[in-house]
């Protein structure tokens, strides 16, 4: 739920609670009010009406006016109850000629010797059309405070919270090291306050992912000499004549420990510097022409493992950095050709703005999510780093490509790249 | 002819110079920054391998000095900075070549003979090796004037041989050195060993002797046959 749409329940609901208690206090004490003036006339009427007696001695001709009706009932004894009531009733009213509701004061009167019982009535009529006219006015005045507090909160109160909102998107849309966080200036103290803020939090976190980054590609770079002065002294070893098969093994295994490390440390570094943006650099490649040319390259390598390339090649160009590009061709092909089977099949899939490369190994799918992590690896056992489906995936990412993989009819590992 | 080695990892400039040695080359190495100024204002140098980090000062900054003092002398940059940028930046200021650490000394020593054969003999077309002839220009291979039909792996692949005669040479360091360091071949190396197995064919079937042996399985050798 909104922020907004709470605040305005809450708000609204409040309103129209006090609006309703109040308008039915104002009718209870308009009606109140009104009987009390009614009751008063009645009681004139009463008094008019003794002292007409007192001094006549006979009844007061009943004189039919529009407001007010009179009564006089005789009794046959004398009333056990002298006292004088009040009393709100239905009854009829004869100067409408029906039933109407009316305010009535009873009252006994001795006329030389007889008892009559006088009723005056006064229709209340008029009070309760102005009691259901305060209700109208009520049930108009909440309309309108409901519009009007549905108008000021989408305006004002949307244009008050509107740099907040802007700080949520400024903020959904911003990743550490990608270009820095603008939010927007604003004058309200608790936004200025919120916003310098998150800028702090969010400094301190590029900080430490600059110092990480750089950290990842110093520890790269320091290792690079350590590692060509090993492989350097194995180069040289081995040119020594007299080595032993045993002593020959050792070497053979130093030089393959050493190529991985190489290779993984090549790969962070790779990875470190596509992070810092080190390759911004791009131009229009010809893919196609690429893609031949890397086929050439690997067509030994599938002879070797006895690997069947299908290829279906449109023109297609592509717009990145070219050495990017071929890191990227590189990975892709050399995975499709590691991770093959024997006797397998490569297909390869090119047109404008999608290159698929599928290929046979494994008949299960991979794990979609983990699949482009670092240091993923299918098989505990596997030889590889882990590395190179990150590469071509933080490649994609700096490029504006989408990299996506599907496991096709029990068999085909598909890669799919679009841009 | 005498080589320069500016490198501040002492370690590596010995293996190099260790390497490089032999009876046409004299390998001296420079640890840092105004020992290397000192000996190239000194002396000539058929080749000098050029660290860019070093004590003292930027390698870039002697490939400035040298261009200033028009020296001829070759330069092979050798750098822990892959960086695209270092190596457009060494080119530009006058390098010959560019090679990334950690490297094969094979791929050096190509590299290096490579820029001598450039630099030093007038940018010469042919390299000779015992009965071979290579013409770096055609890329072709003559053993007696018979030309051979080579593949281009299995010409770069001889050129790389002759290159570090009488050196063993890994299987990795070959496998770079044709397939360039991006492609992860999961060290399987079997197909370096179809590529040999039909140059040395070729070769023996053009009527050359046989140069190359295979070391305990681990490397080869190009050498004249005993």
């Amino acid at each position: 739920m909104k922020l907004l749409t709470r605040y305005n329940r809450i708000n609204l609901f409040s309103t129209v609670i006090i609006f309703l208690l109040a308008s039915a206090a104002f009718a209870l004490l308009l009606r109140f009010l009104v009987i009390n003036q009614v009751d008063e006339d009645l009681r004139i009427e009463q008094n008019e009406i003794t002292s007409y007696i007192q001094k006549y001695n006979r009844l007061p001709e009943v004189i039919k006016v529009r407001d007010q009706q009179t009564e006089y009932i005789p009794l046959e004894k004398t009333p056990d109850n002298l006292h004088d009531y009040f009393q709100t009733s239905k009854s009829y009213y004869h100067h409408y000629d029906e039933e109407e509701l009316l305010r009535q004061l009873n009252f006994n009167v001795n006329v030389g010797g007889i008892w009559y019982h006088a009723k005056v009535s006064k229709s209340l009529e008029g009070t309760d059309n102005l009691i259901q006219s305060v209700v109208i006015i009520t049930v108009i005045t909440i309309l309108l405070i409901l519009a009007a507090t549905f108008l000021i909160n989408r305006i004002v109160l949307f244009r008050l919270w509107q740099p907040f909102y802007s700080t949520l998107n400024a903020i959904s849309n911003f990743k550490l090291g990608k270009g820095a966080l603008n939010l927007p200036e604003t004058n309200i103290d608790e936004f200025a306050l919120m916003n310098k803020t998150l800028k702090q939090a969010i400094t301190k976190a590029e900080e430490d992912y600059i110092v990480l980054r750089e950290f990842t590609e110093n520890a790269s770079h320091e290792l690079q000499t350590p590692l060509a002065v090993i492989r350097s002294k194995l180069d040289l070893l081995i040119q020594d004549e007299n080595l032993t098969a045993l002593q020959s093994n050792a070497v053979q295994d130093s030089y393959d420990a050493i190529q991985k490390l190489s290779r993984l440390n090549q790969s962070l570094l790779l990875l470190a510097k596509i992070e810092n943006r080190q390759f911004n650099e791009t131009s229009v490649i010809d893919i196609k022409k690429m893609i031949e040319e890397k086929i050439n390259q690997f067509r030994e390598l599938w002879l070797g493992k006895n690997i069947t390339v299908t290829t279906e090649l449109e023109e297609a160009s592509i717009t990145m950095h070219i050495s990017l590009a071929d890191v990227l061709l590189n990975n892709l092909l050399s995975n499709a050709t590691k991770h093959n089977s024997e006797n397998g099949f490569i297909h390869i899939q090119l047109k404008q703005g999608m290159l698929g490369i599928g290929n046979t190994g494994g008949l299960q799918a991979l794990n979609e999510q983990l699949l482009f992590t670092r240091f993923y690896k299918a098989h505990a056992s596997n030889e590889n780093h882990g590395l190179g489906l990150s590469i071509v995936k933080q490649i994609c990412e700096v490029s504006g490509c989408s990299i996506e993989y599907r496991f096709e009819n029990a068999q085909m590992h598909l890669f799919v790249l679009k841009w | 002819m005498k080589l320069l080695v500016i490198e501040d990892e002492k370690a590596l400039a010995q293996s190099i110079c260790d390497y490089l040695n032999n009876e046409n080359f004299i390998c001296e190495p420079a640890y840092d920054f105004n020992t290397a100024i000192e000996k190239i204002s000194l002396y000539d140098y058929a080749c000098i391998i050029l660290d860019i980090t070093l004590p003292g000062g930027n390698g870039l900054e002697i490939l400035k000095e040298l261009k200033k003092a028009n020296k001829a002398d070759g330069v092979l940059i050798i750098s822990a900075k892959n960086a695209l940028d270092d190596k457009v930046s060494g080119l530009k200021a006058g390098a010959d070549d560019y090679l990334t650490k950690p490297f094969h000394l094979p791929e050096l020593g190509a590299r290096v003979a490579a820029i001598i054969r450039r630099k030093s003999f007038g940018g010469m077309n042919a390299v000779q090796f015992d009965e071979l002839l290579l013409d770096l220009q055609d890329k072709t291979v003559k053993v007696n004037n018979q030309v051979i039909d080579l593949t281009k792996k299995e010409y770069e692949l001889l050129l790389y041989f002759i290159s570090n005669k009488n050196k063993v040479i890994s299987k990795g360091a070959i496998a770079e050195h044709l397939w360039g360091d991006n492609m992860d071949l999961a060290d399987n190396y079997d197909f370096i060993y179809t590529h040999i197995k039909n140059l040395r064919k070729k070769l023996l079937q053009a009527g050359s002797p046989d140069y190359i042996n295979s070391i305990y399985g681990m490397g080869y050798k190009l050498s004249l046959p005993r």
